[in-house]
C-alpha cells in the first residue's frame, strides 16, 4: 500500500485555490504465446506523485517519479507556479470550485502482485489444449494480462481517498483458412474482470468449453458470408450495445466534448432515442450489483454517483468534472479520472450502459424477416456528431425470423441520435465488458454494457 | 546527466549478469515535459512533468524476461534484476532471442533539447489568434502544445553503449467547424518540430486541414453503391499504411503466418510507382530514432521499392525465428516517394470518386479486407472536388489496392513524423445509406 506522505502537506494548500495531491502506482503484467512461442513476457510499474492547482479559472500541474516528503512539496510548488503563470496570461477571473463536504473513501482490496510464472503456466495450459485439439488452426495466440491502479488522493475541497482498481483477463485469438484460402480470425475474452489474476483464474480446464465455442464460431465464420450492404434491421448484441453506449453516445455527452462542440450541446432535454432507450454511466453499483470496474471517488475528490444520461429517450445530462458541472449548472458525479500519476484528471466514463428492457431475445429474432444479429466487435469509433462506426467480427443472418449463416468481418455505421430513435425492442438481459481501454489523450480502463437492441443501422457488406 | 545515465545503464546490465543473465540489456531515460492545453477554445492547463524510465531485459538459457519501471536507484536496479530473471525463468527456451552486437558506440544529440517556454506559449497564442481570425467557424476542442526533453542511455552485455539527448516541440489539434446547430466531423492535425522559428500555422498540413474542415459543415450522402477512385490525403494514408506494415510486413502477420506477403520477399506486390520507406534518419523527420530497441544503430530502409517487396519490418527475434533479414529500424517514420503529377491534375483526371481525409474503420482483416466510414471526405465528380460527404462507406482490399494505383502526387506533406503524398487508387467500393 502506498505510504501516506500527502495528508500532512495539506497545510501547504493555498487559500483561494483548489489543490490536489495524488500518489499513484500502476502495475501491468503481460504474457503472450503466439503459436506456442512466448513472444511477450513483460512486467511494468509506474509510480510517482502529482499536484494540481486551480486558480483564476486555469490549472497548473506537475509530477515527478520520486515520492518523498521533499518531492511532494516540490510538485505542489511547481503546480502553483504553473497555475500562476497561466492565470497571469489567460486567467478567467473565476474563484475556486464550489465547496464540497469533506469526506474519506477507502477501497478494501488486497492487491496481490502475482508472479510472472503464474500467468505463463496458465496460458501454456490453455495453449496446449488448443494446439492438441485444433491442429488445423493457421495461427493461435493466447494472452494473459493484468493491470491495476492504486491511488492515494488528498484534496483541499472534497473527499480524500485510497482506491485500488485491479483487473485481469485472458484473450484467445484463433485463425483458420477461409473458403478462398485467406485467413479468417476470431478472438474472445475468456473469463476475468475486476480483480487480480489469482482471484479470477484458478483452473485452466474451466475455460475449455469457452475455447471450444470460440473454435466452433470461427468454423462457422470461415464458411460465412458478407452481409448485403445497406440500411438494415439488426439486433445488436449486448457487447455491441455497450460499445454504442460508450463510443457513440458516451463520448458526445462528456462535458468537455460538449464544450468542444459535440452534438449533445443543442440536444439537451430533447428526444434523442425512442422511449425504450435509457442510458446511465454507473459509478460502483448497477442494477443491484457491483459494476465491472467500481469507482467510489474520482481524482478531484468528488464522491462518485451515477450519471443519468438518457431517460426514456430524452437526453437529460452530461458527464462532468467540477469545473464543467458549474458551467452547466449540473451536479458533478465523479467522472474526473487520471490514468497515471503524471496524468491530469479528464472527464472519463466509468461503467456506461444501455438499460435492459422487457423483450425476450428469441422474440426479437422472430420479429425480423430479413436482417442480422450482430454479436461481437473488435473496434469502435465515433464522431462528436454522433456518427459511429463499429467493426463487427461475428454475427448471423436473420431470415424469416430464424438465424441463418454466420457473417464474415463487416462494419456498421449510423448516427447515434438518429439510430436510437429506431430502437423498437430491448431485451431483458445485460452483458457487460470491461477489458477495454478507452483512448482520450490518456488511456483508461472502462466498463460498458447493454441488452440486445433491435434497430436499424447501415451495414457495410463488401 | 547523460554520463550518469550511461553509468546507470551499465550498472543495470551488470546487475542482470550478477543475477545470472547470459545476455542483458538496459534502457534508462529521464524526461522533462512542458505542456500547454487549450480546451473548448480556452487555455486550461500548464503542466511540467519529470519522469524516469528503466527497462531491463535478461536472456538466460534462451529464456527472456523484461521488467520496466520509473525508478533507477541502486535498490530498484537490484530488485528489478532479480524480478527480470524470475520472469525469464518462467519462459520456455527459444534460441532466437538475442541482442545487438557492439558496433561503433556514439552519443547522439538532436533537435532542441532546451525549451523556450515563453516563446512556445507565444506561438500557441499566435495560432489561436490566427485560427480565430482566418477560420472563424472552427471550434477548437483541444490543443496540446508541448516540449519534451529526453535524455536516454542504452547498454547491453555485448558492450553496446549509446546515449541520446534530444528535444522536440509538438502541436496536436482536435477541432470541428460549426455554423448554427450544424457541425462538421472532428478532425485531428499535428506536427512535431525542433524549431519555433515559424508560426505553427505554416507547419505540416495544419492550415489546409482547418480550411478543409470549414468546408465540411454542409454534407451530402452518396446514393447507392459504385466503384470509383479513392484519393487518400497524406494524413489518412498514414493510418492505412500503418495497418499494412503491421499485418503484411510486420512481426504480427509474419510470426502468426497470416500475412499475405509471407512468401513474397523480392516479388512485385504493388504498382512499380510505389516506394515506401521507414526512414528515421531522413532530414525531414524530427528526432527520429538513432538506435533500435535491440541496440542496433538505426538505418533507413525500403519496405516496398518500386513496387517490389524489399524488406520486412522485423525485430531481431522474429528475423532469427523466420530466418529472414531484420528490419533496419523500429520506427514508423514512413516516407513515400512522390510521383510526377500534381494533386490538382490527379483530381482533374477522375470521373467519379472520393477524396478521403480520415478513415474510421475496423482494424483491416489480416487478409487485407477493409471497410469503414469515409470521414472528413469530399465527393469527386467530373474532375472536380464536390460537396463534403457524410454516412459514406468505403471498402476494398489493401493488397489489391496497391496494384490499382492511379497516381501518386508530386506534393508531399512533412509533419516531422512522416513524409507522405496524396495517393489515388481505383476500384474502391463507395456506398451510401
Amino acid at each position: 500500500m502506498i505510504q501516506d506522505l500527502l495528508t500532512d502537506k495539506k497545510y501547504l494548500f493555498a487559500s483561494g485555490a483548489n489543490s490536489e495531491l495524488r500518489a499513484q502506482r500502476n502495475l501491468n503484467r503481460r504474457a503472450v504465446l503466439l503459436n506456442g512461442a512466448l513472444v511477450g513476457n513483460v512486467r511494468t510499474e509506474q509510480f510517482g506523485v502529482s499536484a494540481r492547482v486551480y486558480e483564476n479559472g486555469v490549472y497548473g500541474f506537475s509530477s515527478t517519479a520520486e515520492y518523498t516528503d521533499e518531492t511532494v512539496k516540490a510538485v505542489l510548488q511547481a503546480a502553483s507556479e504553473n497555475a500562476a503563470f497561466l492565470a497571469r496570461h489567460a486567467g478567467k477571473g473565476k474563484g475556486p470550485h464550489k465547496a464540497m463536504a469533506p469526506g474519506s473513501s477507502r477501497t478494501a482490496y488486497d492487491l496481490n502482485d502475482v508472479e510472472q510464472r503464474t500467468y505463463i503456466e496458465f496460458i501454456q495450459a490453455l495453449d496446449s489444449y488448443i494446439a492438441g485439439k485444433y491442429p488445423d488452426l493457421v495461427s493461435r495466440t493466447v494472452i494473459a494480462t493484468a493491470d491495476s491502479m492504486e491511488k492515494l488522493l488528498c484534496v483541499s475541497n472534497g473527499t480524500d481517498g485510497h482506491s485500488v482498481l485491479p483487473r485481469s483477463y485472458i484473450y484467445v485469438v484463433m485463425t483458420v483458412a477461409g473458403a478462398d484460402g485467406k485467413p479468417v480470425e476470431l478472438f474472445k475474452v475468456i473469463g476475468g474482470g475486476y480483480g487480480t489474476f489469482d482471484r479470477n483464474f484458478s483452473k485452466p480446464e474451466s475455460y475449455y468449453a469457452e475455447i471450444d465455442k470460440l473454435y466452433e464460431d470461427l468454423r462457422q465464420k470461415a464458411e460465412g458470408v458478407y452481409p448485403e450492404a445497406g440500411n438494415k434491421t439488426v439486433i445488436l448484441g449486448g457487447i455491441l450495445s455497450g460499445m454504442l453506449a460508450h463510443e457513440a453516445v458516451g463520448h458526445t455527452v462528456e462535458a468537455d466534448l460538449v464544450l468542444g462542440g459535440s452534438v449533445a450541446g443543442p440536444n439537451l432535454n430533447k428526444r434523442v432515442g425512442s422511449e425504450l432507450v435509457n442510458l446511465v454511466d454507473y459509478a460502483h453499483t448497477a442494477l443491484g450489483k457491483p459494476t465491472p470496474l467500481p469507482i467510489y471517488v474520482d481524482d478531484e475528490g468528488t464522491a462518485a454517483t451515477d450519471a443519468v444520461l438518457i431517460k426514456d429517450g430524452i437526453l437529460v445530462g452530461y458527464m462532468n468534472n467540477r469545473e464543467s458541472a458549474e458551467r452547466f449548472n449540473m451536479v458533478p458525479t465523479g467522472n474526473a479520472r487520471a490514468y497515471l500519476f503524471s496524468d491530469e484528471p479528464l472527464i472519463r466514463m466509468r461503467n456506461t450502459a444501455v438499460l435492459p428492457g422487457t423483450s425476450k431475445l428469441e422474440d426479437m429474432i422472430a420479429s425480423i424477416d430479413d436482417g442480422y444479429y450482430l454479436l461481437d466487435t473488435n473496434n469502435g469509433q465515433a464522431d462528436t456528431t454522433g456518427e459511429f462506426m463499429f467493426g463487427v467480427t461475428f454475427g448471423y443472418e436473420i431470415k424469416k425470423g430464424k438465424l441463418g449463416r454466420a457473417l464474415l468481418d463487416t462494419t456498421i455505421s449510423g448516427v447515434a441520435f438518429d439510430m436510437l430513435k429506431t430502437v423498437d425492442m430491448v431485451s431483458d438481459e445485460m452483458i457487460w465488458a470491461s477489458s477495454g481501454m478507452c483512448g482520450k489523450k490518456q488511456p483508461m480502463p472502462v466498463g460498458m454494457g447493454g441488452p440486445a437492441l433491435k434497430c436499424r443501422v447501415t451495414i457495410g457488406g463488401r | 546527466m547523460i554520463e550518469s545515465l550511461k553509468k546507470t545503464a551499465q550498472a543495470a546490465v551488470a546487475a542482470l549478469q550478477t543475477a545470472g543473465a547470459d545476455k542483458a540489456q538496459a534502457n534508462v531515460a529521464y524526461t522533462v515535459t512542458h505542456e500547454f492545453n487549450v480546451d473548448g477554445g480556452e487555455f486550461s492547463l500548464f503542466r511540467t512533468l519529470f519522469d524516469k524510465q528503466l527497462a531491463m531485459t535478461a536472456i538466460q538459457g534462451g529464456k527472456k524476461g523484461t521488467v520496466a519501471q520509473n525508478r533507477y536507484d541502486e535498490k530498484t536496479i537490484e530488485e528489478s534484476a532479480k524480478a527480470c530473471l524470475e520472469a525469464a525463468a518462467s519462459a520456455q527456451p527459444d534460441e532466437n532471442w538475442d541482442l545487438a552486437p557492439v558496433s561503433e558506440n556514439e552519443d547522439f544529440v538532436q533537435g532542441e533539447p532546451t525549451p523556450d517556454t515563453d516563446k512556445l506559449f507565444d506561438r500557441c497564442r499566435e495560432l489561436m489568434a490566427d485560427i480565430q481570425a482566418r477560420f472563424p467557424k472552427i471550434m477548437m476542442e483541444q490543443m496540446i502544445v508541448s516540449h519534451k526533453e529526453i535524455m536516454k542511455a542504452k547498454a547491453n552485455s555485448y558492450g553496446v553503449l549509446y546515449s541520446t539527448h534530444e528535444g522536440l516541440y509538438s502541436v496536436d489539434l482536435l477541432f470541428s467547424a460549426h455554423e448554427g446547430d450544424k457541425a462538421s466531423s472532428f478532425f485531428g492535425s499535428g506536427v512535431v518540430t525542433d524549431s519555433l522559428d515559424r508560426p505553427f500555422m505554416e507547419l505540416g498540413s495544419i492550415e489546409k486541414d482547418l480550411k478543409d474542415v470549414e468546408n465540411q459543415i454542409e454534407t451530402t450522402g452518396v446514393s447507392g453503391k459504385f466503384e470509383g477512385t479513392m484519393v487518400v490525403m497524406p494524413g489518412c494514408l498514414a493510418s492505412l499504411f500503418y495497418s499494412l506494415l503491421s499485418d503484411f510486413a510486420g512481426e504480427g502477420g509474419l510470426l502468426s503466418g497470416t500475412s499475405p506477403w509471407k512468401d513474397r520477399l523480392g516479388e512485385k506486390v504493388a504498382d512499380e510507382r510505389i516506394t515506401l520507406s521507414l526512414a528515421p534518419l531522413d532530414e525531414r523527420i524530427v528526432c527520429g530514432e538513432r538506435t533500435t530497441g535491440e541496440g542496433f544503430r538505426a538505418e533507413n530502409f525500403d519496405v516496398i521499392q518500386n513496387g517490389r517487396l524489399n524488406a520486412f519490418a522485423l525485430g531481431l527475434y522474429a528475423a532469427n525465428k523466420l530466418k529472414l533479414p531484420r528490419g533496419k529500424n523500429d520506427s514508423f517514420n514512413m516516407v513515400v516517394a512522390p510521383g510526377d503529377t500534381s494533386i490538382d491534375q490527379i483530381i482533374a483526371s477522375i470521373d467519379k470518386g472520393i477524396l478521403v481525409g480520415r478513415f474510421s474503420g475496423g482494424q483491416p482483416s489480416s487478409n487485407g479486407d477493409f471497410s469503414g466510414v469515409a470521414k472528413n471526405s469530399f465527393l469527386i465528380e467530373n474532375g472536380k472536388i464536390g460537396p463534403a460527404l457524410s454516412e459514406t462507406m468505403i471498402s476494398g482490399n489493401m493488397a489489391d489496392m496497391l496494384n490499382r494505383l492511379r497516381a501518386v502526387s508530386s506534393e508531399q506533406v512533412a509533419d516531422g513524423m512522416m513524409v507522405l503524398p496524396y495517393m489515388a487508387f481505383d476500384g474502391i467500393t463507395i456506398s451510401g445509406k
